[in-house]
């Protein structure tokens, strides 16, 4: 206890001081929480994907579009379970900034192959009996206020309607959650068919094809089956996993985690060189008092441990204070409309704090390693000597 | 006057000759600015390369047609009779062959970007000759340029550095055909540098887009011709097209994105010179307790205070000026001409250069300074408030 003590009086002897340590200690915090929860946004795509779905694109690029006969080739393949297809509609809602990632399906066997996400029987059965019914993710729901009975119309950048316009009309249905918060929840589901026989051209063609297999282990021989089937057909396939295929379109913004790594490793660089050099000069101001209680029978593997339990106590209540306020600043933010369309699973993460904690031990461990050890080696007679 | 000149000399060179005992300490508040004004510049110069590109890229007297509401090439499509109607529009410019106008066909291929080795997607545009005509500054830098009605194409020079597999004289298997690379064109530094291009109607036959186009471009007659398109346009109900001229369409992009990297570049700077800023708070109030006995004994023998504050200023500023100094050449070193790309709102990549402006270089230098001032005020005036007495007592 009187350690303890010790301590504490050591780290609030210079008021001051401490209070800008630990300023700057909790802003290297802050910028880890804040960029942390990004960054998980970005690599949840990758994460939250199912071990088992792979997704079968056009060996172009995913936009080309795959004949719609595809579907039942695949789904005759050993180690296929269950298969959709998709299309990209290009939504948005009244003007063409209001994004809506919205998506031409096949009612029927959609859900079956994203099982990751909640959706009420009752709902579903009702959207998949209603033509111009439209399944709608929970985030998106909430952006834009829409409730199960709205009528509502999406507009279309890139398809039109057969009579003129690009605008279709709908009836939400139906509200789905993510199994867990990882679950991309944006976007609106419609009927495929609803879609091919109002617009003007596209139709037999499907933007790609999500599938399950039976076993993760087959993934491989399932995806080569896949594409040496339509191997020099007109339309080639490139089958990859779902995760694989999140990697590579984050991958296309950029470079993103290299970037946010970088700041975080800068920010904490700098804060490190501060924290420590304060460290040195608090511990060598102390020089004196050290040597008095060794005299008075300290142990140097005490004083040890006391000048390491003061920047490990540094660091932790400005490493605390710092993840709190950017808990609080993540949170707050995901509730944000604007930036829930960008970033859709943005939350603070448990596993933040957790890092968070080891890094705070580390910080206040580097920190206070040098001084801690000079203090220990301290020869008692030189020191009382110098003065 | 010339006595306070004197001596707040005196006093920076005191505090000049104590710097050595918390030399490191000083040296860290250096280095913290100069990262701070290091992360700042790349940020800036990520956005304002990014805006070059852009901006470069439209011309004020080319006008660009797509379908209705599409605003993107990829989401475009024209009808063949459509694109020649356009032809026939007022404000046009003509030459010897008749209307200078370029219907262009706009497709998604994969890349490998170099740097994760995974698929990009970049645009392998189909054109006719009017394409080149059309643009002021298309060149051919190596290679020679396709031939119509062949498998060839040219590449952008952006692409080489980001991209695999497109060098001179390789082949691309792109859907069953390949494709020779005969030549490497440039077009100044803009966006059609990150494309492929090949003839339009081998675009058309092998990606089955029959005889329509994504885009029409249009040379005219003046800028301001540009509202005698509109008006035919819009009189005409066979075209229903969004009319804008091509700057504006990429002055549009250039400003979405580039204030997204402005806004997320700013506050992280701004939250590490806040980190920065304790720490040379830390160090001028280390540095003005280590000169108490000096300062309160010049202070006794008739220094003002004045004298005490702006020395001690002088020393905080000098340290964080010459961080900025160091973080502005570390980013010109590490960061100016770094070259890079992201998805452009036409859903392909985007090469750019990460380049430092000068309004950046006010900023960096201007940040570091507001670090130097705010971190050595305080400081400074403690330095002046000290009690004289402190110059007699035998410990400071």
């Amino acid at each position: 206890m009187s350690d303890l003590y010790l301590v504490f009086k050591n780290l609030t002897r210079n008021k001051l001081r401490l209070i800008l340590s630990c300023f700057a200690i909790f802003i290297a915090f802050l910028l880890f929480g804040v960029l942390g929860s990004v960054q998980k946004v970005f690599d949840s795509g990758e994460e939250a994907s199912s071990d088992t779905r792979l997704m079968v694109v056009n060996k172009i690029n995913f936009t080309q579009p795959l004949p719609i006969a595809y579907v039942n080739k695949i789904k005759a393949i050993e180690g296929v379970a269950s298969v959709t297809y998709a299309n990209w509609f290009g939504g948005y809602y009244k003007e063409q900034k209001n994004m809506v990632p919205t998506f031409a399906v096949d009612q029927d066997t959609y859900f079956e192959v994203y099982n990751n996400f909640v959706v009420d029987p009752a709902q579903l059965q009702e959207w998949q009996n209603t033509r111009t019914g439209l399944m709608v993710g929970r985030v998106t729901a909430n952006q834009w206020g829409w409730k199960v009975g709205d009528k509502i119309s999406l507009s279309s950048n890139i398809f039109s309607q057969k009579t003129g316009g690009q605008t279709w009309e709908f009836n939400i249905v139906g509200i789905f959650d993510g199994e867990n918060p990882q679950v991309d929840t944006s976007g609106a589901l419609l009927h495929y068919k609803y879609f091919i026989e109002t617009q003007t051209f596209g139709s037999d063609w499907v933007g790609w094809i999500p599938l399950n297999t039976t076993e993760a282990a087959l993934n491989d021989s399932v995806a080569s089956a896949i594409d040496e089937q339509f191997a020099n057909s007109p339309a080639e396939t490139k089958t990859s996993t779902e995760a694989q295929f999140a990697k590579a379109f984050i991958e296309q913004l950029g470079n993103i985690g290299f970037i946010l790594t970088s700041v975080v490793s800068a920010a904490f660089f700098t804060i490190l060189m501060i924290v420590a050099n304060t460290m040195a000069l608090a511990v060598s101001e102390r020089t004196n008092e050290i040597a008095v209680l060794k005299t008075l029978g300290f142990s140097a593997k005490r004083i040890f441990g006391q000048v390491l339990s003061e920047s490990l106590l540094l660091s932790i209540i400005g490493g605390l204070f710092g993840l709190g306020l950017a808990a609080l600043l993540v949170t707050g933010a995901a509730q944000a409309p604007q930036l829930k369309s960008f970033l859709p699973t943005l939350m603070f993460p448990t596993e933040i704090w957790l890092k968070g904690f080891a890094y705070m031990l580390l910080l206040g461990f580097v920190t206070g390693f040098f001084p801690a050890y000079n203090a220990m080696k301290l020869k008692t007679i030189d020191a009382l000597n110098r003065s | 006057m010339g006595s306070v000149i004197k001596q707040i000399n005196a006093v920076i060179v005191m505090s000049l000759n104590s710097l050595p005992q918390r030399l490191w300490m000083s040296l860290a508040t250096l280095l913290a600015v100069a990262i701070v004004v290091a992360v700042l510049l790349a940020f800036l110069a990520m956005g304002n390369g990014f805006k070059k590109t852009l901006e470069s890229t439209g011309a004020e007297d080319i006008v660009i047609m797509m379908r209705e509401g599409a605003s993107a090439e990829l989401n475009s499509v024209l009808m063949r009779d459509q694109a020649n109607l356009i032809e026939e529009a007022p404000g046009v410019l003509n030459d010897e062959q008749g209307a200078i106008v370029s219907g262009e066909t706009y497709v998604i291929v994969d890349g490998k970007k170099r740097s994760s080795g995974t698929d990009a997607n970049i645009p392998l545009r189909g054109v006719s000759s009017r394409a080149v005509d059309i643009r002021d500054n298309f060149s051919i830098v190596s290679g020679r340029m396709f031939e119509p009605g062949k498998n060839e194409i040219v590449v952008g020079s952006s692409i080489l550095s980001e991209f695999a597999g497109f060098e001179l004289g390789s082949e691309v298997k792109l859907g069953n055909a390949k494709w020779k690379v005969v030549g490497i064109f440039d077009t100044g530094g803009s966006v059609f540098s990150s494309e492929l291009w090949t003839d339009i109607r081998v675009v058309q036959s092998q990606f089955n887009r029959g005889s329509s186009v994504q885009i029409v471009r249009a040379k005219l007659e003046s800028p301001e011709a540009i509202e005698q398109v509109k008006a035919y346009i819009a009189a005409d109900a066979r075209l229903n097209l969004d009319v804008q001229s091509e700057k504006t369409y990429y002055g549009e992009q250039a400003k979405n994105v580039g204030g997204v990297i402005n806004y997320i570049g700013w506050p992280l700077s701004i939250a590490m010179a806040l980190g920065a800023l304790a720490g040379a708070l830390n160090t001028m109030y280390t540095s003005v307790a280590q000169r108490s006995v000096e300062i309160a004994t010049l202070r006794a023998i008739g220094f003002g205070s004045l004298s005490s504050f702006l020395g001690t200023l002088f020393e905080s500023v000098v340290l964080s000026i010459l961080g900025g100094v160091l973080g502005t050449f570390a980013a010109f070193l590490f960061f100016d001409g770094m070259t890079t790309s992201t998805l452009g709102s036409s859903f392909t990549q985007i090469v750019f250069s990460f380049e430092i402006s000068s309004d950046a270089l006010i900023d960096g230098v201007s940040l570091a300074l507001i670090i130097g001032l705010v971190g050595g005020f305080f400081p400074a005036l403690r330095a002046a408030r000290l009690p004289v007495i402190l110059a007699f007592s035998s410990q400071g």
